[in-house]
């Protein structure tokens, strides 16, 4: 397992988009794929970022990790703002989603791009951290 | 890498020439691009994205404001979208507002 701590800021996002298309490199999973994992990390990362940690200031921390098993590659963000579940979050339904743009809500695309994206989608909140856990399979893609 | 914005002022457009990564941490700049094209009253607002290598929802929003800013007389091209940015776009319904294009090419 390979893990990152940086501060959690925007400007840490190219970052750990980074970290996570090294990761799915070297677990073999194909580009496309890659890509939506990296978007899916990167929407719950920015989220952690703009609204878990909004009155944090300096000091506050997120991390990113990687974990091969077997075909699979888990990455897992942890962070310390209060708890909060994606999964609580209502994302847009489809007749939402055919709105035109200028009838839209600008709330929840994020989450739904994120959970979308990836194989499985995991919250869980353990010992006053948030981790929020990301995974995709290679091969039958 | 970041995000590179170059503009381009037509007689009835503002073309506005993405190449590089749109996340949350650049989506502002590019928002104040589109606060400032909107001041020209163009009728159309054309974003080409053949060169942006990734796009979050951050950028999915300032399409969303592009919109709410300008109203609906105005029209949104998105030229050159392909993968990944052309399938966020269409799994997030944009395919339905925005006029997607390989060249630009104004039909309206």
């Amino acid at each position: 397992m390979e893990t990152r701590s940086m501060p959690a800021a925007l400007e840490s996002l190219a970052e750990i988009r980074r970290f996570v298309k090294e990761a799915a490199e070297r677990a073999r999973i194909e580009d496309s794929r890659s890509y939506q994992l990296q978007l899916a990390v990167d929407e719950i990362a920015t989220n952690i970022i703009l609204y878990g940690y909004q009155d944090a200031g300096e000091g506050a921390v997120i991390s990113v990790s990687s974990e091969a098993n077997g075909d699979a590659l888990v990455i897992t963000l942890k962070d310390q703002s209060p708890p909060f579940d994606p999964r609580a979050m209502q994302v847009p339904e489809a007749t939402e989603l055919a709105k035109p743009l200028e009838e839209r809500k600008i709330g929840g695309l994020g989450i739904f791009l994120a959970i979308q994206g990836v194989d499985r989608f995991e919250y869980r909140h353990e010992d006053g951290s948030n981790l929020n856990i990301f995974e995709v399979r290679s091969g039958h893609g | 890498m970041g995000l590179n914005i170059l503009v381009t002022q037509g007689s009835d457009e503002v073309i506005v020439k993405l190449s590089g990564e749109l996340d949350a941490a650049v989506a502002p700049r590019l928002k104040e691009t589109v606060e400032k094209a909107a001041e020209a009253k163009p009728k159309r607002l054309v974003f080409d994205v053949s060169e942006l290598e990734f796009m979050a929802s951050a950028g999915l929003r300032v399409l969303i404001f592009a919109k709410q800013k300008m109203g609906g007389g105005v029209s949104l091209y998105m030229i050159g979208s392909h993968g990944p940015v052309l399938n966020t776009l269409t799994m997030s319904g944009f395919h339905h507002s925005v006029i997607l294009q390989d060249t630009y090419k104004p039909v309206d």
